[in-house]
């Protein structure tokens, strides 16, 4: 691994934070280090991965599309897990670490929600409150989420400063922990923030590939190519780690390439030259930013590609050429969610769809050698709100004003 | 009695630009021992919510670092006798390049740097950059350090050491008690102690100021600013400057 300094990346990671976080910082990697080396923790980990989560998630041969797109691609079916996204692997994993800590409370950041979810259900699972700080933006584009978070018992705080989502979410996490970090365990849910989040999150995730590389195997073969869509990073990382020595296994991170090229049209900081060498949000890496460093604003369909960094492991492993970043824009998610949707009857999240539009846009140019494996790290049922609203508009409208009228009539 | 002597917190272009110079005015004629000028930064994640949204309101603008730089220049041509301090965030300091930051914070007239977020051992340059330039790079120190920590920061002998006085973001209320006065007493080192987060009142400074070399109020003086804003640049000023007085002031008998 290409850690030369501790937290370190490369030039990337490092834990650029206020004073008073840096105590709690080191408290959280000597538990998390501990963690790691304790069978008991290890133990109760795959138990509930196993009973809880219902892992191992799938893989599956795409076999309709393989024939459509004359290629041989394979499916982690890693949105099949509890709460719909691969986000529980890194909550349930920190929520049980900070009860083994003796926190009594705990606090996440989350932006299209699935990490927020994801934590509100381990928490309710493992009896531990839960507060969730969400932009309100993506609050209101994400409200299946929102009323999920407060069925699981979870307090959904909204935030309204700077652009209202995720990034701002994460400053207001940050704040709270602040001024907490005696009895509460902050669960950062992307493989970014101060060391040792990256470590933790990546650890935590690292089962997606773990269980691809051993699924793989059953069926005789090492996949040539890997993608997976790139947010702040977390599904990637997970999904590419167990491959990472392996040259061979060629790896490709999507990013939102959104409506598109100017800046706040897209989340594009690998894939060409919109962004810049940056420390935010305790650590340092590649950020949309404007020439004074200021934060700049950035657009998905997708609610969880929409950050404007990108994990610090993810961006040294870019610029070293181990990975390859592409982008898909919003209209070649939609068209891929709905290609795989109608032909292979899996219904992708608009996030994973961007890795599932590569793949497609790949096979067509011939691109696509050998055994494939896209990672669906999410399913794609949240999503449909959104695409509602873009694939059937007008029946869409119909039914939400229909569903109004029926609330105002039951409430009398 | 010695008058308390308060270090105040100003943000860069809030209200407006008007607003900004009504403010120091009212701050320095109040008696402001320091001035410490916030640049402000999209993502200010240290910051309470007053402060966030004053620094948001000024980006929106499309304020600049180098109006902001300007802004304390002209500020050290009207009060050349009040030492400044630029208060900021890491990543403006680093897009721009840590060196050419420095050097221009130095052309401004301010005495040194407030960064929270480059920590001491891993201050990408800073304090060198400072050292060159001749000005000076001030630690933010927090009650949660460990003793080994406060011990490696007290041997950087920096001229100056912020303490951070509670656990939190600034904004909130803060009550002296004696592991607050030990903090101060653990991080002093050879350093002057500028002492705060939190402080809102009088008899807060008061309770605070024989332990320290001045006592730093943030909040309560954006909160001022922001609801003296509306009656113009004379209001912000002089309710700045009474608020300044009762601060400095407040070793009388209320």
């Amino acid at each position: 691994m290409n850690v030369d300094r501790k937290g370190y990346f490369d030039r990337f990671g490092g834990r650029y934070v206020a004073e008073i976080l840096y105590q709690p910082l080191e408290e959280l990697e000597r538990a998390f280090n501990e963690a790691m080396e304790d069978p008991l923790f290890i133990e109760e980990l795959k138990r509930m991965q196993h009973q809880y989560v219902g892992r191992p998630t799938p893989l599956m041969k795409a076999e309709n599309v393989s024939r459509l797109l004359d290629a041989e691609i394979y499916i982690k079916l890693e949105g099949y897990a509890h709460t719909g996204a691969h986000k529980i692997n890194n909550a349930l994993g920190q929520v049980l670490l900070a009860k083994k800590m003796g926190k009594t409370r705990v606090i996440a950041e989350t932006g299209a929600g699935q990490h927020g979810i994801a934590t509100a259900a381990a928490c309710a699972h493992l009896g531990m409150p839960c507060v969730v700080y969400m932009g309100s933006t993506d609050a209101d584009r994400q409200q299946p989420n929102v009323a999920g978070m407060e069925l699981y018992g979870a307090q959904v705080v909204r935030v309204e400063s700077g652009s209202k989502t995720l990034k701002d979410a994460v400053n207001e996490a940050l704040r709270d922990w602040a001024g907490s970090f005696g009895e509460t365990h902050y669960v950062l849910g992307s493989a970014l923030g101060p060391a040792p989040y990256p470590d933790i999150v990546r650890t935590f995730q690292s089962i997606i590939g773990k269980e691809t590389k051993e699924q793989t195997a059953e069926l005789g073969f090492i996949p040539d190519t890997l993608i997976a869509c790139v947010g702040g990073g977390s599904n990637a990382i997970g999904f590419f780690s167990s491959f990472l020595a392996d040259d061979a296994v060629n790896m490709i991170g999507v990013e939102a390439g959104g409506r598109g090229e100017k800046s706040g049209e897209h989340a594009v900081r690998m894939s060409d030259e919109s962004s810049r060498d940056a420390i935010i949000q305790g650590y340092k890496s590649r950020f949309l930013v404007d020439e004074d460093g200021q934060v700049l604003n950035t657009h998905s369909i997708s609610a969880g590609l929409d950050y404007p960094g990108i994990g610090p492991q993810l961006a040294s492993l870019g610029e070293r050429g181990r990975i390859t970043f592409t982008r898909a824009s919003d209209r070649e998610a939609l068209d891929a969610l709905k290609f795989f949707a109608e032909h292979e009857g899996v219904l992708f999240a608009l996030e994973s769809a961007h890795a599932a539009a590569v793949a497609i846009k790949l096979a067509q140019q011939k691109s696509l050698k050998g055994k494939t494996v896209i990672n669906m790290s999410g399913r794609g049922e949240k999503d449909l709100f959104i695409t509602s609203a873009v694939l059937r508009k007008e029946e869409w409208r119909s039914f939400l004003l229909d569903e109004l009228k029926r609330l105002e009539e039951t409430d009398v | 009695m010695s008058k308390v002597r308060i270090m105040s917190h100003l943000i860069a272009g809030y209200p407006d630009d008007e607003g900004m110079y009504a403010a120091a005015r009212g701050l320095v004629e109040g008696g402001a021992a320091y001035l410490e000028i916030q640049l402000p930064f999209s993502d200010p994640s240290a910051d309470g919510p007053a402060i966030q949204k004053a620094c948001s309101e000024v980006l929106s603008r499309g304020y600049r670092v180098a109006q902001g730089m300007k802004a304390i220049r002209d500020l050290k041509v009207l009060y050349p006798q009040v030492p400044v301090f630029i208060m900021t965030y890491a990543n403006l300091a680093y897009c721009i390049g840590i060196e050419s930051f420095v050097a221009s914070a130095q052309e401004s007239g301010a005495e040194g740097l407030i960064i929270p977020d480059l920590p001491f051992d891993a201050d990408e340059g800073l304090n060198a950059a400072c050292e060159k330039y001749g000005i000076t790079s001030v630690i933010v120190a927090a009650p949660s350090m460990s003793a080994e920590r406060i011990e490696k920061m007290t041997r950087e002998n920096r001229p100056y050491i912020y303490a951070a006085l509670r656990a939190g973001i600034t904004g909130e209320q803060t009550h002296l008690d004696e592991s607050i006065l030990s903090f101060i007493e653990r991080v002093r080192g050879s350093s002057r102690v500028l002492g705060g987060f939190g402080i809102s009142t009088g008899q807060q400074a008061a309770l605070l100021a024989p332990h320290v070399d001045a006592v730093v109020v943030g909040s309560a003086f954006v909160r001022l600013i922001t609801s003296a804003s509306a009656e113009g640049p004379e209001a912000i000023t002089s309710a700045l400057k009474e608020k300044m007085h009762k601060l400095t002031g407040c070793t009388e008998p209320s």
